[in-house]
């Protein structure tokens, strides 16, 4: 017998030629700003202004990734702003987003389709749009200068897409589950911690995953215009203090930026392990 | 103890009327078989009396006590469904002590009823287990398990084995009169498989279109239907419908004339029937070789040869309509070869224009297998 694969799956040399070439061709264009911030770390400072201009470190040292923490004293806790406001923002989001779906996904209440529609329609417009108003609002507040301002605004925007996201994978929980449940004496918020969070944790990953890179990813512009204390600063934010008042240290930015993306890449590593497809096996017949 | 009763229960979906004012009496301990073809409103029913599904009118009452606004738990049921509704994520243990669990029962009571439950289920080896790794067949009895250890006043099942293959079926089938024979419930089974019906019931519940069609022990309904939608739905292959002219009413019977042919079949007519249009009702399973009170030639289309039977699809006399003869063992047929075939008046069932039967005189025994002497007895 040969190994080969499944007919489905077997391709001519010239299909297979031109699949590899396109994932190179997209790998490229998505590796590329990557790579060369890579290598520009390496490089020092006096080596990125020469002409021509040389894409490989001739004499690349890793000095960048220690002089960053001298030159910008404040990095850490800058690193540390990020970390905590995503981490406090999914949390929330996730404490308020799983109930909602499980409500949206199962009940049938009047305006649930048009509550539905307004989460999409407000998932339309970016932060940006209501950043003025979000101003005033803060201002009024008093809360301007806070974590809770970066805060609140990035659990809002952030809301909607997680709800329409985590309905969609509790609709194929099937109904029986809660049926069953319902008939043993269950109650929904028994029903919701025991059966159904337990099944929905492959799509809970998702969400949080998503949500904590879209906090990460959105706390620059709430910072930037919310915040004006240095202490408080996330890490996109953080990372302006390079551009000093002559130049831009650009190798230390570059490495303060790789370091900066550090702890996201190890929170993901690990929440993707809970992404187990196939855990609902067995439950029904399928 | 687990006696229900439904007083003119309806349901409707909007303007749609599901079911139509059902009455019915379930007895303690029945095994009750709520069967009909898809969309007769049995499974809607049974989710009624679970208080899955609201009731539109009419009342649910168990053991004198009027259900209607008691959730599910309170009103004593248990359910298993077609789906099973295992909990993945839980061990067998687990899944069987869901119900218990929500009670907040003791460890060692909870433990003790669990295992008493796996033990009649024979799910002692899988306790550890997740439903995954389970048969469709072990998983069904995890769904029961869990139905069990409540100890309910009454069992529903919403088709629990028509997810099975069919070997399967039929062992469950047993599984499940023994349980029944061992618990002593009162259980309600909805199912459209005709011969689950017929091997379990205590008595089953005919249901058509949302109204009862007729309510009877599984022989009653085999040899006296009350009306043409039963007698075509019990027995398998269907039986045979044959358009007949009655000509005279008298104490021997009702006598018909069937393509020139008379006959008297032994049923109890009406005066007013004389000359009107009737149906002759023939199972597939009574038909013979030869001549008989009334004979035909039959020219076979299709035969299936099962073995102990060979049942033949024909039309009968140029007719479109398909007519079926199931003869015993290895019949001598062939297809487009004609043969010539009987009816005994005896076996006939005899349907007025209405679709209403005339009552069949069939011997009690017939009906009530008590009443049969055994053997050597």
């Amino acid at each position: 017998m040969s190994t080969q694969p499944a007919m489905i799956n077997r391709y001519r040399w010239y299909e297979l030629i031109s699949i590899y070439a396109g994932i190179f061709l997209f790998l490229t264009f998505i590796l590329a700003p990557f790579v060369e911030g890579f290598l520009v770390s390496l490089k020092p400072l006096g080596l990125l202004f020469t002409s021509p201009y040389k894409f490989w470190p001739e004499n690349g040292s890793f000095a960048a990734y220690r002089t960053m923490w001298v030159s910008v004293p404040g990095f850490a806790r800058y690193i540390f702003n990020s970390f905590f406001i995503s981490i406090i923002v999914t949390a929330i989001v996730l404490i308020l987003v799983v109930p909602a779906s499980y409500a949206f996904a199962r009940f049938t209440f009047r305006g649930s389709g048009l509550l539905l529609g307004a989460f999409l329609a407000v998932n339309m417009f970016s932060g940006a749009v209501l950043l003025i108003p979000l101003f005033r609002l803060m201002r009024t507040f008093g809360v301007l200068n806070t974590y809770f301002a970066m805060i609140v605004p990035g659990v809002a925007f952030l809301i909607p897409s997680a709800i329409w996201l985590l309905r969609t994978y509790m609709m194929r929980i099937p109904r029986e589950l809660d049926e069953a449940a319902f008939v043993d004496g269950a109650s929904h918020f028994y029903t919701l911690r025991r059966v159904i969070l337990p099944i929905a944790m492959p799509g809970i990953t998702v969400v949080a995953i998503t949500t904590f890179i879209g906090s990460y990813a959105q706390q620059f512009i709430f910072a930037l215009t919310f915040n004006s204390k240095t202490e408080y600063m996330p890490l996109p934010v953080g990372l302006f203090a390079y551009f000093g008042r002559q130049e831009v240290i650009w190798n230390e930015l570059m490495a303060a930026s790789f370091v900066g993306i550090t702890p996201a890449i190890i929170v993901i590593f690990f929440l993707q392990r809970y992404l187990v497809s196939g855990l609902t096996a067995g439950a029904v017949k399928q | 103890m687990g006696q229900l009763n439904l007083n003119k229960v309806q349901k409707f979906y909007g303007t749609f009327e599901v079911l139509k004012s059902i009455e019915l009496e379930v007895r303690n301990g029945e095994f009750v078989v709520f069967v009909g073809p898809s969309g007769c409103g049995k499974s809607t029913l049974l989710r009624m009396i679970a208080g899955l599904d609201e009731t539109s009118s009419g009342d649910i009452v168990i053991d004198g006590k009027r259900v209607n606004d008691l959730p599910p738990v309170k009103r004593g049921i248990a359910m298993v469904f077609q789906s099973y509704a295992l909990y993945p994520h839980m061990t067998v243990f687990e899944n069987i002590a869901f119900p218990l669990r929500v009670e907040k029962m003791p460890e060692d009571k909870l433990k003790a009823k669990v295992e008493n439950a796996a033990r009649i289920l024979h799910l002692d080896q899988r306790l550890q287990q997740k439903p995954g790794l389970l048969s469709g067949g072990q998983r069904q009895r995890v769904a029961i398990g869990r139905a069990i250890v409540r100890e309910p006043k009454i069992f529903l099942f919403d088709e629990p084995l028509s997810n099975l293959d069919a070997a399967l079926r039929a062992d469950m089938r047993i599984e499940l009169a023994k349980l029944h024979k061992q618990l002593k419930a009162t259980m309600i089974y909805v199912t459209h498989d005709q011969v689950e019906a017929m091997t379990m019931a205590d008595r089953i519940v005919v249901l058509n279109a949302g109204e009862i069609s007729q309510t009877g022990a599984p022989l009653e309904l085999y040899h006296k239907p009350a009306n043409m939608f039963v007698a075509g739905f019990i027995g398998n292959p269907r039986m045979n419908m044959l358009p007949v002219t009655c000509k005279a009413v008298s104490d021997a019977g009702v006598e018909i004339e069937f393509k020139g042919q008379p006959a008297t079949i032994p049923v109890n007519g009406r005066a007013d029937l004389v000359g009107q249009p009737l149906t002759l009702g023939i199972r597939p399973e009574h038909i013979q070789f030869g001549e008989a009170d009334l004979s035909m030639n039959l020219t076979p289309s299709v035969i299936e040869r099962l073995g102990a039977q060979t049942v033949a699809y024909a039309s009968l006399d140029g007719e479109s309509e398909n007519f079926c003869a199931m003869l015993p063992g290895s019949a001598p047929i062939r297809t487009d070869e004609t043969v010539p075939i009987g009816i005994g008046a005896a076996d006939c069932h005899l349907f007025d224009a209405s679709g209403i039967a005339l009552e069949r005189r069939v011997a009690l025994t017939d009906i009530n297998v008590g009443l049969l002497k055994i053997a050597g007895g």
